[in-house]
């Protein structure tokens, strides 16, 4: 990645509090298009806050957050142009259990984006053929496994096409016979030259996709590095010690 | 029996108009509630509770008899200020009747819909926000549909109750169906034959009600159904 492209997501010394607690704690972070960042660190170290910060789904308390060129304030109109720009995928895929799969990925276009149905539909089934499911389309979420929701997951937020995607750990509710599936969509979408920014502790898709991973602890990055040496030469004794019990599985 | 059945019909007729217009009442009430409680402004919680705990903790005849007499004194105090020979005004006992019994269960239905209301996913409703939907998007095409099936079962007894207070607003006068069997009964001296008539159409009545919630609960819980 050239270091001259402006980054399309910047965090200047943000920090959040919930109360007295510091959830994050000046948080400078900068992101190019099409990189590909990976954070991990312990439960509770402000890794989901810190990407909910990013579409607003918390409000930072400090410091400047600029996405696209927007800076997140309360202006409503802001925080719309820049939740159209980002997809999200959660831990719990959080798909509309009373809709189809194909109304699931086909509400949004059309409410949001005033796509026209036929139009919707037609987007909606491109992006189930990415995600390798077009045959799910009339069923009902809980009707599927947990690996093909969160692949409608990931195709629902295609759908509204982003120019990032944030992922909050989305393989971590899964049977392991389906982290793969997922993982693989993701990494699809890594060579398309999507911008990610993906909390997970799949250390062999940091490895294979990541082009900077970080470590978190306690609202603070500590760490951040290209995997290679992230993961052989960490500088900081945290994330050696994070390291070595991740591993250890 | 025989010479009574229009007047039995008439009733029916009158009571299936009155649970019908008590829903509608029922529902606003009930959702009016829920937001009020579920509401950060304190003054909304604090008279929706005061709504609840008043009709919960009423007699529902009462209610009735209240609301009928209560608007009906007051109407007459205000009529006579305009024209001071009126010696009776009054709401219709239909409507009167109505709205008594539609804010009483309303009363009930304002707790199944908060409960509902609490019971819709969170992650749904944030994975709508991400999505880009507007509150008010995310309201009616999340969190109501959501929010509806887990009201249903207590709502179908909430429908039930309705069906059985119609029977309550004979005492302000309505026509309805105990109404046209206490007439009957002064006529025929048969009072068991004419109020059974009265339970068998009441219990046709609950039938079509039960029916159509086990029709909804079926429809809305679609999703959850092995597909086919
Ligand atoms: N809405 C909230 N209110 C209060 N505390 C919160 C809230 N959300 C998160 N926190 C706290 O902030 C800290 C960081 O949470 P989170 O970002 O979810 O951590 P992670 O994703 O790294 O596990 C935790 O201690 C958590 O308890
Ligand atoms: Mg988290």
């Amino acid at each position: 990645m050239s270091t001259q492209t402006s980054p399309i997501i910047r965090l200047v010394s943000v920090g959040k509090r919930f109360g007295d607690f510091e959830a994050l704690v000046d948080v400078d972070l900068e992101v190019r298009p099409g990189e590909r960042i990976v954070i991990c660190g312990p439960s509770g170290s402000g890794k989901s806050t810190l990407i909910r910060c990013i579409n607003r789904m918390e409000k930072h308390t400090s410091g400047t957050i600029v996405v696209n060129g927007h800076e997140l304030t309360d202006d409503l109109r802001d925080i719309d142009a820049v939740r159209r720009e980002i997809g999200m995928v959660f831990q719990s895929f959080n798909l509309f259990p009373h809709m189809t799969v194909l109304r699931n990925l086909t509400i949004a276009q059309r409410l949001v984006r005033k796509t026209p149905k036929a139009e919707a539909e037609a987007v909606a089934m491109h992006f189930l053929e990415r995600v390798r499911i077009p045959e799910q389309a009339a069923k009902y979420p809980a009707q599927l496994s947990g690996g093909q929701q969160q692949r409608v997951a990931i195709a629902r937020a295609l759908c509204m096409k982003p120019r990032i995607m944030l992922f909050d750990e989305p393989t971590s509710a899964l049977d392991p016979e389906m982290i793969s599936e997922v993982l693989e969509v993701m990494v699809d979408l890594a060579g398309d030259g999507m911008t990610m920014v993906c909390v997970t502790h799949e250390m062999g898709f940091a490895r294979s996709v990541a082009d900077r991973v970080i470590f978190m602890d306690r609202g603070r990055l500590v760490e951040q590095a290209d995997p290679e040496t992230f993961f052989t030469r960490p500088q900081n004794e945290r994330t050696a010690l994070f390291l070595r019990q991740i591993l250890r599985h | 029996m025989t010479g009574w059945w229009d007047d039995y019909l008439w009733a029916a007729l009158t009571v299936a108009k009155v649970f019908v217009c008590s829903l509608v009442f029922m529902v606003v009430f009930g959702l009016s509630g829920a937001a009020a409680k579920l509401s950060s402004s304190k003054p909304a919680q604090a008279v929706a509770n005061a709504y609840t705990v008043f009709f919960r903790g009423t007699p529902e005849i009462l209610v009735v008899l209240l609301l009928y007499f209560g608007s009906a004194v007051t109407l007459t105090a205000v009529g006579r200020l305009f024209d001071p020979s009126i010696r009776f005004l009054d709401i219709p006992p239909f409507w009167a009747g109505t709205i008594a019994i539609a804010l009483v269960v309303g009363a009930y239905a304002t707790e199944t819909f908060r409960g509902a209301f609490l019971g819709v996913s969170p992650g749904s409703i944030e994975a709508a926000r991400a999505l880009g939907m507007s509150g008010l998007q995310t309201f009616v095409y999340i969190r109501i549909p959501e929010m509806w099936r887990l009201a249903l079962p207590p709502f179908g007894n909430h429908m039930l109750s309705l069906v059985k207070d119609t029977a309550l607003i004979s005492i302000i006068g309505l026509e309805e169906m105990l109404f046209v069997a206490k007439q009957a009964t002064s006529t025929t001296g048969k009072p068991f034959t004419m109020y059974i008539v009265v339970g068998l159409i009441y219990l046709a009545f609950s039938t079509l009600v039960t029916g159509l919630t086990m029709a909804l609960e079926h429809h809305a819980n679609r999703h959850l159904r092995a597909p086919t």
